[in-house]
């Protein structure tokens, strides 16, 4: 242990004198988090809307004032044929169209049903699907409450079935409060790994490995050397982030924090390992990074933060089972947000566990000592 | 500097068995034989010139003694370990030095040689006592502070000498240890080889300066992976026929397939 010290000391003495590293270790995930928070939003404002209104009623008055009540849409154009508003939707000057057909108003006294057509751009489907679910809300709601009293008593019992989500552990549907956790681990996984990746390659490119190599130290001695300081790192970027997330972004914390403090630790030895093992593989930092880029790639668009992962293939949830950012920002959320315990998440946390003793002992066996 | 004599050895190494054997070890990289079947002793205390043109497979021989590169064939011991089969015991009694300069020139001096001791397993105590002595001997005190990258190549190139013998191995590997640095500074250097050879340390030394084989007990030269000639460099004039060594290389060189 006395020779890992040395290690660590070295490991820490030069960190510290490397300026735009510890920028990079201690200063960029905060700055990334604030940023990524903020930014990251599944909130669409200000769609631009176009209508067409072929009844002229005040019923379709009352309907398009509902669209402009809410911050979601904003009434760009108003035209007298679905055929002009089709030309908006084509030229980008609108999002979607609203079209209301003539005797809409008469169809709602009368029957209670009253059609309207939207279309929608859908060139970004997710904006699509936001914008035409809030825009059938807001119908749905005018169907409900928007008649005139009178007619409503008489055909309210023709209203169909309605639903009422209740949304639990995130009640308001917060996006920051599903976004913050699983952005902060994703940005330490990030650079952790990225400097793991960069680390023992450089000392390869500069020559001073092979001065390491004709000394006696033990090749776990080297690898845990390189490892404890940016693991060190790494609790230090999660703490930060913590505290942002509780004070900055108002996530609620209903589990443990402590417990998610250990599965943290455990889990950062995943991208710390796979990083060194990339690192000692690797003949020049560029073709390690190059790696290292590829996995997190993967790991980073296939985690669930930005696209469901019940929404892909079986064989890319097969291959995703592998992505050790899937598990920690799961239990990270549930955790946090559901007050999960060690019982309810032991599985995922066994599999992090393994995953990092795997990893490691690669990183140890793939270091040479003595080449071919 | 007096010129040093170049029997000097006979006497040194008579005190101990040899602390390098070789005997017929090979290197091969696929078909290209890179070390072919070189045998030789190189006693205790002895100044051993391993010479050879580039390419000729100095570096790779180097390697696999140090326990760097595996061998392909042959035997080896280094300070009575096998090269084969305790790679990393041999680490233990070997001080390295190769012509890349491997101090980390983001720490100091001090920092160097702190980690250096440290790694080798030497106490804190050991390590402070060691660093005084060897600032002191170096001239290195008031720069003791310096981040090593800011030294001049002459400087660095004797820490690193000095670093490599901090934990008192049996045997110095050097690889062109006096590369870019100016005769002064060359001369300085081989006055820290002697006093290390007087103190018993085993000397092993590439280089591609001829007055630096002059300086040598015994040299050796390598010749597309075998070695073509062994003997002092008295021994090696006179068997050629010439008058310095650099007739010797060049006679022996010169027919070589392997050159860069």
């Amino acid at each position: 242990m006395r020779t890992v010290w040395f290690l660590l000391e070295k490991e820490v003495r030069q960190l510290r004198r490397n300026r735009s590293l510890l920028g990079l270790l201690l200063v960029a995930p905060i700055m990334q988090l604030v940023l990524l928070s903020f930014a990251a939003n599944y909130e669409i404002k200000n769609l631009n809307l176009a209508v067409v209104d072929q009844d002229h009623s005040p019923a379709a008055r009352r309907l398009l004032n509902q669209f402009q009540y809410t911050p979601y849409f904003r009434l760009v154009q108003t035209r007298p044929t679905s055929r002009a508003a089709e030309q908006d939707l084509l030229d980008g000057r609108a999002d979607l169209v609203l079209v209301i057909p003539p005797q809409f108003e008469r169809d709602l006294v009368r029957g209670g049903r009253a059609r309207v057509q939207l279309l929608v751009n859908a060139l970004d489907n997710v904006k699509a699907g936001l914008a035409s679910s809030y825009a059938s809300s807001i119908v749905q709601a005018y169907q409900g409450e928007g008649r005139p009293a009178t007619v409503a008593a008489t055909v309210s019992e023709v209203r169909g079935l309605e639903v009422v989500p209740a949304y639990w552990y995130n009640p308001l549907l917060n996006y920051k409060t599903f976004m913050v956790p699983g952005i902060l681990v994703e940005i330490i996984s990030l650079i952790v790994m990225m400097v793991a990746t960069l680390n023992i390659v450089r000392e390869k490119e500069i020559g001073t490995i092979e001065q390491l190599n004709v000394t006696p130290i033990r090749k776990w001695q080297f690898i845990l050397g390189k490892l404890l300081p940016f693991w060190v790192a790494g609790l230090y970027q999660f703490t930060i982030g913590l505290l942002l997330a509780r004070f900055l972004f108002h996530v609620p914390m209903v589990g443990s924090v402590p417990l998610l403090y250990g599965i943290m630790a455990v889990f950062l030895a995943v991208p710390l390992g796979l990083g060194l093992l990339i690192s000692s593989v690797s003949q020049t930092q560029q073709q390690a990074l190059f790696v290292s880029f590829f996995f997190l790639i993967i790991f980073i668009l296939l985690c669930g933060l930005f696209t469901p992962t019940e929404y892909m293939p079986a064989w890319a949830r097969a291959i995703d089972r592998l992505n050790p950012l899937l598990y920690i920002i799961d239990i990270a959320r549930r955790i946090l947000l559901k007050g999960s315990t060690l019982r309810d998440v032991l599985t995922p946390v066994l599999t992090l566990l393994g995953m990092a003793v795997v990893v490691n002992t690669l990183a140890v066996w793939r270091y040479r000592k003595t080449s071919g | 500097m007096t010129n040093p004599p170049n029997n000097a050895a006979a006497g040194r190494a008579s005190a101990a068995g040899p602390v390098i054997t070789c005997q017929q070890l090979t290197k091969r990289f696929g078909d290209f034989v890179a070390v072919n079947g070189i045998s030789f002793e190189v006693a205790a205390g002895e100044i051993f010139g391993f010479l050879g043109a580039n390419g000729a497979g100095k570096t790779t021989a180097m390697r696999m003694l140090c326990g760097l590169l595996g061998p392909t064939e042959g035997a080896a011991t280094v300070a009575g370990c096998d090269v084969f089969r305790e790679p990393e015991r041999i680490k233990q009694h070997i001080g390295y030095m190769s012509q890349k300069f491997s101090l980390y020139e983001d720490l100091t001096v001090r920092e160097n040689i702190r980690f250096y001791g440290g790694v080798y397993g030497l106490k804190t105590a050991a390590i402070r006592e060691k660093t005084t002595a060897l600032l002191q001997r170096l001239g290195l005190a008031a720069e003791r502070d310096t981040l090593v990258g800011s030294l001049p190549l002459g400087w660095k190139q004797k820490l690193a000498f000095s670093v490599a013998l901090l934990h008192e191995p049996a045997v110095i590997f050097l690889d062109e240890p006096t590369g870019g640095v100016d005769p002064i500074t060359r001369r300085q250097f081989w006055d820290l080889i002697y006093e290390a050879a007087a103190r018993g340390v085993t000397i092993f030394i590439t280089t591609h300066y001829m007055d630096e084989a002059e300086y040598c007990d015994r040299v050796s030269i390598m010749v597309d992976g075998r070695i073509d000639a062994l003997d002092t460099p008295a021994g090696l004039k006179r068997q050629f026929g010439v008058a310095s060594m650099d007739e010797v290389f060049l006679h022996l060189a010169r027919g070589a397939k392997n050159v860069e």
